[in-house]
């Protein structure tokens, strides 16, 4: 059970701060990051460009709610579910035998593997901690009582 | 859940967001990607005016006449599974290594055609890029690749081939 906030806040900032990171690389080099999603050879390039324009803000952006605390649980579920994709997205690219950078975190991105799919497993456990247990905003606040 | 609905408006409202700053950020690469660039290839052509891509037919033909020095950009272990009959290995994935020493004394306007495994993959474009900063003016980026040669039947060969 994860009941301390303070633990809690500090998975927030490894998390949100990850994604900010890994979000800003991208950022400064969208057409790198086009062409490691053309990589993978799953969508055309007019695809992987739209992805490499939007992905690293909504990883920016779903980061900095993590830090800051605003929508966190929706952040959350933005951040799970791009890690759950990104593991598909592995080993789907190890059973085709393909050899590309992962473009996780741009020019330091390393070959898509195993290596790849722990660390995307261990923020996916961060990022479901976060999603099942932060408990905050306006749910305790609402003493209201039930109308008619 | 009582709070899924929440959590879910929250998350689109992130999408919405990122869609929206993207657009705002990147303006000018959108605008030239409406432009009808970034169709094929990311790279920035006005940078890298010696490097063109070409399509399987003129790689064939390339390689036919021998009017190219071939390179393969994969890895070592990919290149010894099987490459184009007299491609050299020189694997972009390791910016030391030395260009082969036939290619260090080669003419600088002959043409170099380049591949990897296919599907634009990176380092056919990251070895061409460098050679072009070797000085090479004439590089052919094949980029359907390994893999677009031997779906259309041509020959491979495998092994060390030529260093």
């Amino acid at each position: 059970m994860v009941r301390n906030k303070t633990l809690l806040l500090v998975v927030r900032l490894i998390l949100g701060g990850l994604f900010v990171y890994a979000g800003a690389v991208k950022v400064l080099d969208p057409l790198d990051f086009a062409q490691d999603i053309r990589n993978y050879r799953l969508v055309g390039p007019s695809l992987s460009f739209i992805a490499a324009i939007v992905l690293p803000w909504l990883e920016i952006l779903a980061g900095l709610a993590l830090i800051l605390g605003i929508w966190m649980r929706g952040a959350a579920l933005v951040v799970s579910g791009l890690l759950v994709f990104f593991i598909i997205l592995t080993l789907v690219t190890m059973i085709r035998g393909l050899d590309v950078d992962c473009g996780c975190f741009g020019a330091v991105s390393r070959k898509s593997g195993w290596g790849v799919i722990l660390e995307d497993l261990g923020m996916l456990a961060l990022g479901l901690v976060l999603l099942v247990k932060e408990r905050t905003g306006t749910r305790t606040r609402c003493t209201c009582p039930p109308t008619r | 859940m009582k709070d899924a609905g929440r959590i879910l408006r929250q998350a689109l409202a992130l999408g919405a967001l990122s869609l929206i700053v993207a657009a705002a950020v990147q303006f000018p690469l959108v605008q030239r990607f409406v432009r009808g660039e970034f169709r094929e290839s990311f790279f920035q052509a006005a940078e890298f005016p010696g490097i063109r891509l070409v399509t399987l037919a003129e790689a064939e033909e390339l390689w036919a006449s021998g009017a190219a020095v071939i390179l393969d950009a994969r890895a070592a272990g990919f290149f010894d599974q099987g490459h184009i009959p007299g491609a050299r290995n020189v694997s972009a994935a390791e910016p030391g290594q030395a260009l082969p020493a036939g290619l260090r004394g080669a003419a600088k306007d002959g043409a170099l055609l380049v591949y990897c495994e296919g599907g634009d993959c990176q380092s056919s474009l990251a070895l061409a890029k460098r050679l072009h900063d070797e000085g090479f003016r004439d590089i052919r980026v094949f980029s359907g690749g390994f893999e677009e040669w031997t779906k259309a039947g041509l020959p491979e060969e495998k092994g060390h081939g030529q260093e």
